[in-house]
């Protein structure tokens, strides 16, 4: 019969613009090109083999060289955090390079959603990266660490996620891997430019990090350690002498988990404060 | 007529040719883009503003107590002493026969040393030259704490023992050395411009303090033997005095402590046993805090020169700009370079003024805030070790910015070129604080990061004992061998981005 009409399609909830659809389109996004294949593998192969070079030279030579062996073991994530970075970062900065970002924002239109959407996609491949960067280092460190004096004989096990704090140290540095390139994708987000992006989220997090070290005056160690986003994050990596620490591991991850929401929050709002 | 061709007026093709040219149109290209300039501007700000906040880096601990040797540079200065005086000209020989720890448990210090020693009496500082034997830098003529020339390689055993041995004239001491006693060579001469007509002389042994990660420095000790002692010239009659330099209440020499046989010296026959603890080399403070205020603001400043570096290379890709220039000036090799030396000046003029204001204001600061000479001398843009701070700092931003250039023309990419630069000239601080020492060593010299040594605030000396962490910013190379390895690095990078962009499309 003419003249009856199914059901129009709905115009103000364009099929994309459910967080399902929004997360696929995402996806197919990211899976379609090659760079971001390449930067999760890049992530995953330097931080093993950095943390593989530094703990084939690492020695213990005693009972009292009071080296935190899983945290030596996970030294690559410093680094392989960059190549997480990048990838948020052009996960939303390359579309206002290209273009692209009004395209997908006439198929997503609210805003929140389409950030959520990128934040999700990225978060679950940093996250298949990330465990496998965090798995690989820890196996470097078991097989090249008894070799190297951290034997029983000096009060080291082989390292294990059976034991607790170790375990959590792996888990938490794959969550620290997300923070990171969450707080990546806000900064992009909020500057629109990758360029200025990945200066601002690498040079702020490293310099800052480095500084730190540098800072003699006690008190004023302690609030940087508690403060600064990279500083703060890896307190999740230490499993001896935790009461030394300026912050309590999963704080610490807090406290990166908060400055990636605020940078999350602030790419959100000037998202929906100005035009594309 | 018809066929002849007036000439244009200042030929366009000829003039685009021209390298001048080329680098006038880069620099056109730089300055006209507002946000580069306000980022190159950001890059000076953020030097001399990181420096700022760091240099009120107070020093609760305060500084240990060193004497000061002449030309007023901290040193150590104890030792056990078997001494006589020796009035005016004359000559002490000694073969050392046996150097090693007394203890079978702790290893003996490579520094160790045994020998003799005329010195400017026992009050710890006094000028003196001495020669020695060693564990593990073979036989040294050193004197007034800076100065280390090396003689006989290898170390002393009773098979292979090695004479000794000084001679006096006037105020030059001149160190000899033999591996049989019968043929003498000439180590060097020394000249101790007012050593008294009497001095102190005699055999030394010290033993440097170890450096154990945890426990920080403890003590070592050393014991010789020395055999076939002969004198000539003026000595004073009678035995021999003993004291340990530096162990008296007022800093002086001390007698043996009573009960201790390990802080004493004996003799039975003609041999000579001695033991002795401590060092004389110049002081060597483990906490470079200049060099490290000063390494910190200019990367920094380089955080923002590498963003730009990347960016002035990547945006003409971005923008198909690349073909436009390509097209005017087709030998892109000569492109590259062009753009490489825009960035590089540009970067060397911002570490330069940069780091010269850094220095000047944070210089003063250390000093009201606790880090005094001697340990920590004044430096200043009036110092040599200041202006190779600011000059290294300059040239360090430079090849760095160039370095970055070469990456972003070899990816086309600014991301994937300001990552490669931050995480190469950043990333090996980081994690050669966090590793062990050979780790971190290396980082700090096969990296580009090596070429940062070039802002060492304190003076190292191949002779002293104290411990060089990378964890704490020391670094295994010369400042200068640093600038080496970042330029090869440079260098290696750009020579592959000129092959690269020849040989691809644009």
């Amino acid at each position: 019969m003419t003249g009856v009409a199914g059901p129009a399609p709905s115009l103000t909830r364009a099929p994309a613009s459910t967080m399902p659809a929004a997360v696929r389109a995402e996806w197919i996004k990211l899976r379609t090109v090659s760079g971001p294949g390449w930067l999760l593998l890049a992530c995953a192969v330097v931080t093993i083999t950095v943390s593989a070079a530094v703990v084939s030279v690492e020695k213990c030579s005693s009972a009292s060289c009071a080296v935190d062996a899983t945290k030596v073991s996970l030294v690559g994530v410093q680094v392989g955090q960059a190549a997480v970075a990048v990838l948020a970062v052009i996960v939303i900065g390359g579309e206002y390079a290209t273009g692209m970002i009004r395209v997908t924002l006439a198929a997503v239109p609210r805003r929140p959603v389409m950030l959520a959407a990128k934040a999700a996609a990225v978060a679950v491949v940093t996250a298949a990266a990330g465990i496998i960067a965090v798995a690989g280092s820890l196996l470097a460190g078991r097989i090249f660490l008894p070799g190297n004096g951290f034997t029983a004989a000096h009060g080291y096990a082989a390292l294990s996620v059976t034991h607790g704090p170790t375990l959590r140290a792996a888990a938490g540095s794959v969550l620290y891997l997300m923070l990171v390139a969450l707080l990546s994708l806000g900064v992009a987000a909020a500057v629109r430019d990758t360029a200025a992006a990945i200066a601002i989220v690498l040079g702020v997090m490293y310099v800052v990090r480095g500084v730190s070290g540098l800072v003699l005056d006690p008190a004023w160690q302690h609030r940087v350690g508690r403060v600064a986003p990279m500083n703060a994050g890896l307190a999740i990596q230490s499993t001896t002498n935790l009461g030394k620490l300026p912050i309590a591991p999963w704080a610490g991850l807090g406290v990166l988990a908060a400055w990636a929401a605020a940078a999350l929050l602030a790419g959100l709002l000037l998202l929906r404060l100005r035009d594309a | 007529m018809i066929g002849e061709v007036t000439p244009v007026r200042g030929s366009p093709m000829a003039g685009h040719d021209g390298f001048a040219q080329l680098l006038r149109a880069e620099w056109a290209k730089f300055r006209t883009v507002r946000g580069w300039v306000v980022t190159l501007v950001l890059a000076g700000l953020l030097t001399v503003g990181v420096t700022l906040a760091l240099g009120n880096a107070g020093n609760s601990g305060g500084l240990p107590a060193v004497v000061t040797g002449p030309g007023g540079v901290a040193v150590n200065d104890s030792f056990y002493f078997v001494h006589r005086s020796l009035a005016g000209n004359g000559s002490i020989t000694a073969a050392v026969t046996s150097l090693a720890s007394p203890r079978q448990r702790e290893g003996t210090m490579a520094w160790a040393k045994a020998g003799i020693i005329v010195k400017d009496g026992t009050r710890p500082g006094s000028a003196y030259a001495a020669v020695m034997a060693t564990p593990g830098h073979g036989v040294a003529m050193q004197y007034d704490f800076t100065h280390d020339i090396a003689g006989l390689p290898g170390a002393v055993s009773a098979s292979s023992p090695r004479w000794l041995r000084l001679v006096r004239s006037g105020d030059t001491v001149t160190g000899y050395d033999s591996a049989d006693g019968r043929h003498w060579t000439v180590i060097a001469s020394a000249r101790l411009p007012g050593l008294p007509s009497t001095a102190a002389a005699g055999l030394f042994v010290a033993s440097p303090q170890a450096y154990q990660s945890g426990n920080g420095y403890v003590p070592t000790q050393a014991r010789a033997t020395f055999d076939d002692l002969g004198l000539r010239g003026g000595w004073s009659p009678g035995g021999w005095g003993q004291c340990e330099v530096g162990a008296g209440q007022d800093g002086g020499c001390a007698p043996p402590p009573r009960g201790i046989p390990l802080q004493a010296a004996s003799e039975s026959g003609g041999t000579f046993t001695v033991n002795g603890t401590g060092d004389i080399s110049p002081y060597v403070p483990i906490v470079d805090i200049l060099g490290g205020i000063m390494k910190a603001g200019s990367l920094a400043g380089l955080v923002a020169l590498i963003a730009l570096s990347g960016v002035f290379v990547s945006s003409e890709y971005r923008r198909g700009m690349i073909r436009t220039t390509f097209a005017a000036s087709p030998r892109r090799g000569r492109v590259v370079l062009a753009k490489a030396i825009v960035v590089g000046v540009l970067a060397f003029a911002v570490g330069l003024a940069g780091s010269a204001m850094a220095l000047t204001i944070t210089g003063p600061r250390l000093r009201s805030n606790g880090w005094t000479p001697p340990i920590y001398p004044l430096v200043s843009l009036g110092t040599g070790t200041g202006l190779r701070i600011v000059a290294g700092t300059a040239v360090v931003l430079a090849l760095a910015a160039v370095f970055t250039l070469a990456v972003a023309v070899m990816l086309r990419r600014s991301v994937g070129a300001i990552t490669v630069g931050i995480a190469l000239f950043v990333g090996p601080w980081l994690v050669a604080a966090a590793a062990g020492q050979p780790a971190g060593a290396f980082l700090l010299s096969a990296t580009p990061f090596a070429g940062t040594a070039v802002q060492q605030g304190v003076q190292h000396y191949p002779q002293s004992s104290a411990v060089c962490l990378a964890s704490h910013g020391c670094y295994p190379l010369a400042p200068w061998d640093g600038v080496a390895v970042l330029a090869a690095w440079t260098a290696a990078a750009l020579a592959a981005s000129v092959y690269v962009v020849r040989r691809r499309d644009a």
